[in-house]
């Protein structure tokens, strides 16, 4: 999840800016056209700032057939274009429909690859960024503690199912209303560890002296290079181009 | 019964003193513990036993002013650290005074990388970026962690390097009382060696020292043993069962 | 009863947390499963448990190949006490934490209850049986976490750390109950790296260091 060292050279918020700038294309963009632009940049980006993309889509491969299934089924239901396939009458696939599946997985797509990004980052130079940005440190400290306790979470849950399956529960042959039970009483060792885990870090936390003042130093200050203003700047305007590009077509 | 003396009103002689400490869970009846009575001089280990749900890490939350400063509870009697009590301190000025660490490595550290994590305590302090270059690189060394494992994870480090990390985290402040709770029962036999030795060198430079254990194995660094039993603090006395190392004497009664 | 060839194992693709181990487990024995931290141990305990697959290499459950098993196959002959007793426990009363898994099974009422009856005396916690799991001290976690897992009559338990956190007494509660499933003929693999509580209990010792066997020997010196 996070980089072993931060040998990194670039400043964690010029990868913020980029992640930012390319998530904003996937949000504004309609054109499935412009949006696979938009994928093939950040798929090289990432690459470029040596995220395992590969890795990231393995991991999500469930998640990605799901959004393929609601790009389908958004496809059937919304009229509109084109008829390309239809059965007895009914339309199934219109090119209206198509269009809207195909950008909904791309925009899933953009803004995972391109988030991979702040992974490589590590979380404490996250922390450290928001901060010169002038985020509140409390709240940039919490946003590294996430990251830092979710892979934890995952293993947690993961024992979990482990655990119960092994104790004979075959969970596709359960009926569906006893399986929502079983759900809600899986939920109650992960409920009971988040609640421990936390109150404990909370006091570890404070008994290292946080929030002794209103001020803290920092022990490694982070510093802007050429690269990062590179980065920043062509990020900054390849978006604009994308945008205006967009605006001329009427396509925003 | 230890009683403090008036006259060690700046805690010079006993850095950590509890005097009548009686602390009860809201709701309960009967308190955990009561009538706590405990001095620690300056490079003494003392050693309190007991077994599991006896209080023990409860006593440890009141010692380190973690109660009544973060955690609720009915405490009644004090804790002084340094000879103030804690009731009329803040806790970052306990935590500069009074390091604990915990059982769990994992809830206790939270940073990539090792050096993040010991400087974290001394950034809040406001320490000069320099300063604590230097408080990295001496606590690394008080606590025998080669140079070469500063910028790994620590999440990756083995259970006795984790508590290492945490240990130095914690020294990094410069606390003259430190408070062990438990910190050896997840670790393997090298893991806890390298930790008892630790913890004599701590004392013997001058720190008093507080460990809280179950397992009597961990018994030979302690100057004193303190048993908490049925809710009182008494002085460990020969053939008592808890320290005899033999399991099955224990079950007998 | 459990048997594992040449198994190699890594979590990341790298680094090889497990090299190459033989390890064949009989039924009704104690063998012990010992190693510093780090060493590959549980990582070897949830080979044996068919929770993670080899790299390379083979496990036989019960004289299956552990590949084609279900996990609810697999813990109706082997039994997994996890570390935290807490990850194993999910029902709102201890008694409900014995039955609800028996009755998704489609058990018939009266046995789930003659069952449970069996093991809340065994493990004794009877006066417990409406209580929230949550709220039992370790002890009683471990017990029923325990209790739980033999509802399911496995006639081989694998037990990873069952002495973390456990005091002298609870310890040597354990190992008496451990002893009386021993006579009951259930076998164990007990992972630990606590000396005392597995040279107390296990027939046989398998050493671990660095993801290999090192050492594999009859204990001498068993008390019980």
């Amino acid at each position: 999840m996070t980089a072993e060292t931060s040998t990194d050279q670039f400043d964690p918020r010029s990868k913020l800016v980029l992640v930012m700038c390319i998530s904003s294309l996937a949000v504004l963009l309609q054109d499935a056209v412009m949006m696979t632009a938009v994928l093939a940049c950040g798929w090289l980006a990432a690459i470029a700032f040596g995220v395992d993309v590969a890795g990231i889509l393995l991991r999500l491969r469930k998640l990605l057939y799901l959004f393929a299934a609601m790009a389908v089924i958004q496809s059937i239901f919304t009229p509109g274009g084109e008829v390309l396939v239809s059965l007895g009458g009914v339309s199934l696939v219109t090119s209206v429909g198509l269009d809207r599946g195909v950008t909904i997985i791309l925009r899933v797509l953009i803004i995972v690859i391109s988030a991979g990004i702040v992974t490589t980052a590590s979380s404490r130079d996250v922390v450290q960024g928001l901060y010169q940005w002038g985020i509140p440190y409390e709240i940039a400290f919490m946003v590294a503690l996430a990251i830092r306790f979710l892979p934890l979470l995952r293993q947690e849950a993961e024992d979990v199912l482990t655990a119960v399956q092994l104790r004979g529960l075959k969970l596709d042959e359960v009926p569906l209303g006893q399986r929502l039970q079983i759900y809600s009483y899986l939920l109650m060792p992960m409920v009971s560890s988040v609640l421990g885990k936390s109150q404990k870090l909370a006091i570890a936390v404070e008994m290292r002296a946080f929030r002794a003042h209103d001020q803290r130093t920092s022990y490694r200050s982070l510093q802007m290079h050429g690269g990062d203003y590179a980065v920043m700047g062509a990020a900054v305007a390849a978006t604009a181009v994308f945008l205006l590009a967009a605006w001329r077509i009427g396509r925003i | 019964m230890e009683q403090v003396p008036d006259g060690d009103k700046t805690g010079l002689d006993y850095p950590l003193a509890a005097r009548g400490l009686t602390f009860s869970f809201p709701d309960a009846g009967e308190p955990l513990f009561s009538g706590v009575d405990l001095r620690v001089r300056s490079g003494e280990v003392v050693t309190i036993m007991g077994l599991s749900g006896s209080g023990k890490t409860t006593l440890c939350h009141c010692l380190s002013g973690i109660i009544p400063l973060i955690r609720p509870g009915q405490m009644s009697g004090d804790v002084l650290v340094e000879g103030v009590s804690t009731r009329q301190l803040t806790v970052p000025e306990v935590a500069s005074r009074l390091g604990i660490v915990f059982q769990d490595p994992d809830t206790q550290l939270f940073f990539p990388a090792v050096e993040d994590e010991i400087a974290f305590g001394p950034e809040n302090l406001c320490v000069p970026p320099a300063e604590i270059e230097l408080t990295v690189q001496r606590v690394m060394h008080t606590v025998g962690l080669p140079e070469e494992l500063r910028h790994r994870n620590p999440h990756h480090l083995s259970g006795g390097q984790k508590q290492l990390v945490a240990l130095a985290s914690v020294l990094s402040l410069q606390p003259q009382i430190l408070i062990f709770d438990e910190v050896m029962s997840q670790l393997d036999a090298d893991g806890k060696k390298r930790i008892r030795r630790l913890i004599r060198e701590l004392a013997g430079e001058g720190k008093a020292v507080v460990t809280v254990e179950h397992d009597p194995d961990n018994l030979d660094i302690a100057d004193r043993v303190k048993v908490l039993h049925d809710g009182q603090l008494v002085d460990y006395q020969a053939g008592w069962p808890y320290c005899e190392g033999d399991a099955g004497r224990v079950c007998r009664d | 009863m459990i048997e594992l060839v040449d198994v190699s194992f890594s979590y990341d693709g790298s680094q090889q947390v497990v090299r190459g181990v033989d390890l064949h487990l009989t039924c009704g024995g104690i063998t012990a499963l010992v190693g510093p931290n780090g060493s590959g141990k549980t990582t070897v305990g949830k080979l044996a448990a068919g929770i993670l697959k080899p790299g390379s290499g083979r496990v036989e459950i019960g004289g299956r190949s552990a590949d084609g098993m279900s996990l609810a196959e697999i813990g109706s002959e082997v039994g997994y006490l996890f570390q935290q007793p807490q990850r194993q426990l999910f029902a709102p009363t201890a008694r409900e934490e014995l039955s609800f898994l028996l009755r998704v099974q489609r058990v018939d009422e009266d046995e789930i209850r003659r069952r449970a009856d069996a093991m809340l005396k065994q493990f004794d916690l009877q006066h417990l049986q409406d209580s929230f799991p949550f709220v039992l001290s370790r002890g009683e976690k471990q017990r029923l976490a325990l209790a739980a897992v033999l509802m399911n009559r496995p006639q081989f338990l694998i037990l990873d750390e069952p002495t973390t956190a456990l005091d002298v007494k609870r310890k040597a509660e354990l190992s008496k109950l451990l002893m009386r499933l021993h006579d009951e003929g259930v076998g164990m693999l007990i992972i630990s790296h606590d000396s005392r509580f597995v040279g107390d209990l296990a027939e046989r010792v398998v050493q671990l260091r660095g993801g290999e066997i090192t050492d594999d020997c009859r204990n001498q010196h068993r008390s019980v």
